[in-house]
């Protein structure tokens, strides 16, 4: 190993570690724990408001120290804190907080995805009525779907700004769709069936499959209202027509 | 296109989020907007498209803070894949980056750390930002960072560092003056000997920001005005070099924007006032 190499695997090492170090380290360390702490908190602002700062700065430490940062752009940290928070004992008591969390890494992720396309109206409406079971509509990429045993949608409304953190339901489980709209990240419940709907195309269903998930009666009344809304919203961006019998 | 011309010789300012649409809107005369070119790294959405909605109204430059040029290992593909079509897609007049490491063994810090200033490390460097340049298909500019520790081993003055990097890659020097006062502090040197090592012919962009002292570091913290003792370097930089383009940086407690302008409108009287005196000479 280079002598270059070794002095900064030492530095990192030292950096990464709660022993104690020179001053100037020291400057460097608490920049560090700074730096990705603060990229924690700007992305799961409901799990530090739910928490508080001082909680929420200790968790973030002990995060930092077990999972370091693997990317120069500060904007790719934190993927792994919902997981980290789902075994952190002294966040036991809230057994909502991982899926607040990973509702929000879906936010931030939604955030900066792919700018896709408009859905084709035009091509889809030249679609053979008989050929309708096999179309498969495609998300658009900034789309994102969060399930949870616990009303995360209603905890993570409650928390933005103006409202006073009040939850609308206090039990059960939600079904979160986020996508973005002109530049800004909406999170919105939806019911079961569309969520899985959603879900089986997003994994490539065709329209027959994906119906064929969530029961007859609710496909029909589904495809008849809720699908338009989604085309409108951009949360359907496209469709291919798969092969007969594939 | 204007994003292709070289900046003026005049004050620009760091672009950050809370301002973005107050710029827009009045627009103000600025030769530069410079943005950190991790911020843009995402595949589409609104930051972009405001970006998008700046270019062609001012030169752009992008400063990276992530690319770890001073690392023993080669700098990142994908990262550096980002930066590159980033650059490809909006034609910046300048692309910088820093004098400094962050990450080892695949961990980052995401911090600027200071390098130990040896010939080993030099060879290390000036190939990094060969294969950077190589990869862009156009000259970077790298700049010389704060520092709060110094390495025992260094064997070559942080000033001949940065110069040597410039003359043996090709590339420019982003030479920040506050970053020279800082470590002149901190370390205890002549912030004019450093001046006197960079060859002016190199400078393509100065930076200036405010620092905040902490027990007995000064740490740049980007957070403050400009110092009367940054300033008075700072001329004396312009009378060496004489006028470059020189960028106000801000980026923790950020303030309205006027402060900021009104930042860049002294940096531009002192260029204003070299250049009055270059002509009377």
């Amino acid at each position: 190993m280079s002598a270059l190499a070794a002095t900064q695997g030492e530095f990192i090492d030292a950096l990464y570690s709660e022993s104690p170090c020179a001053p100037g380290v020291a400057v460097y360390r608490r920049n560090m724990l700074a730096n990705l702490g603060g990229a924690l908190a700007a992305t799961f602002p409901v799990v530090e408001r739910l928490v508080g700062g001082a909680f929420f700065r200790e968790a973030a430490r002990r995060y930092v120290l077990a999972h370091p940062s693997r990317s120069g752009d500060l904007n790719e940290y934190g993927e792994g804190f919902a997981g980290f928070l789902e075994s952190y004992p002294h966040a036991r008591s809230l057994a909502y907080l991982p899926d607040v969390a990973r509702l929000e890494w879906a936010c931030h992720e939604c955030y900066q995805a792919a700018d896709g396309g408009a859905l084709d109206l035009a091509a889809l409406a030249a679609v053979a009525a008989e050929a309708y079971p096999r179309i498969r509509f495609s998300l658009h990429p900034a789309v994102r779907l969060v399930r949870s045993d616990h009303p995360v949608e209603a905890i993570w409304s409650a928390n933005q700004g103006g409202r006073d953190g009040t939850p609308d339901r206090d039990a059960g489980a939600d079904f979160a769709l986020v996508r973005r709209e002109q530049g800004s990240v909406r999170v919105r419940a939806i019911e079961e069936a569309e969520w899985r709907f959603l879900e089986s195309l997003g994994a490539g269903a065709t329209l027959e499959q994906a119906s064929a998930s969530i029961g007859e009666e609710f496909a029909a009344r589904f495809l008849a209202e809720g699908l338009a809304r989604l085309v409108r919203d951009g949360v359907i961006a496209g469709f291919a027509v798969a092969e007969e019998g594939a | 296109m204007a994003s292709l011309q070289s900046p003026a010789p005049a004050a620009g300012i760091g672009l950050r989020a809370p301002h973005y649409a107050e710029v827009l809107a009045r627009r103000p005369a600025l030769a530069l907007l410079e943005v950190h070119s991790e911020n843009f790294f995402a595949a589409g959405g609104p930051a972009l498209a405001w970006l998008e909605s700046f270019r062609g109204l001012y030169p752009l430059s992008f400063h990276g803070v992530g690319l770890s040029l001073g690392s023993s290992e080669a700098p990142d593909a994908a990262h550096l894949a980002k930066l590159a079509s980033l650059v490809e897609r909006f034609e910046p007049a300048l692309v910088s980056e820093h004098v400094c490491w962050s990450s080892a063994s695949g961990r980052h810090s995401n911090d600027l750390l200071p390098l130990p200033y040896t010939e080993e490390a030099l060879d290390n460097f000036v190939a990094h930002v060969d294969a950077v340049q190589e990869r862009l298909g156009r000259p970077i500019l790298v700049e010389n960072v704060s520092s709060y520790m110094r390495f025992a081993h260094s064997t070559i003055p942080e000033g001949q560092f940065v110069a040597e990097v410039a003359r043996r890659s090709g590339c420019g020097v982003l030479l920040d003056v506050n970053n020279i006062w800082v470590n002149s502090v901190n370390h205890g040197f002549d912030p004019g000997e450093f001046l006197a090592a960079i060859d002016p012919a190199t400078v393509r962009e100065i930076h200036l920001a405010g620092f905040e002292a902490q027990d007995s570091l000064l740490i740049d913290t980007h957070s403050r005005e400009v110092t009367g003792d940054v300033w008075s370097l700072y001329r004396d930089a312009i009378g060496r070099m004489g006028p470059r383009p020189t960028l106000i940086e801000w980026d923790a407690d950020i303030p309205a924007l006027d402060v900021l302008l009104a930042e860049a409108r002294k940096a531009d009287a002192i260029l204003d006032a070299a250049r009055a005196a270059e002509r009377a000479a």
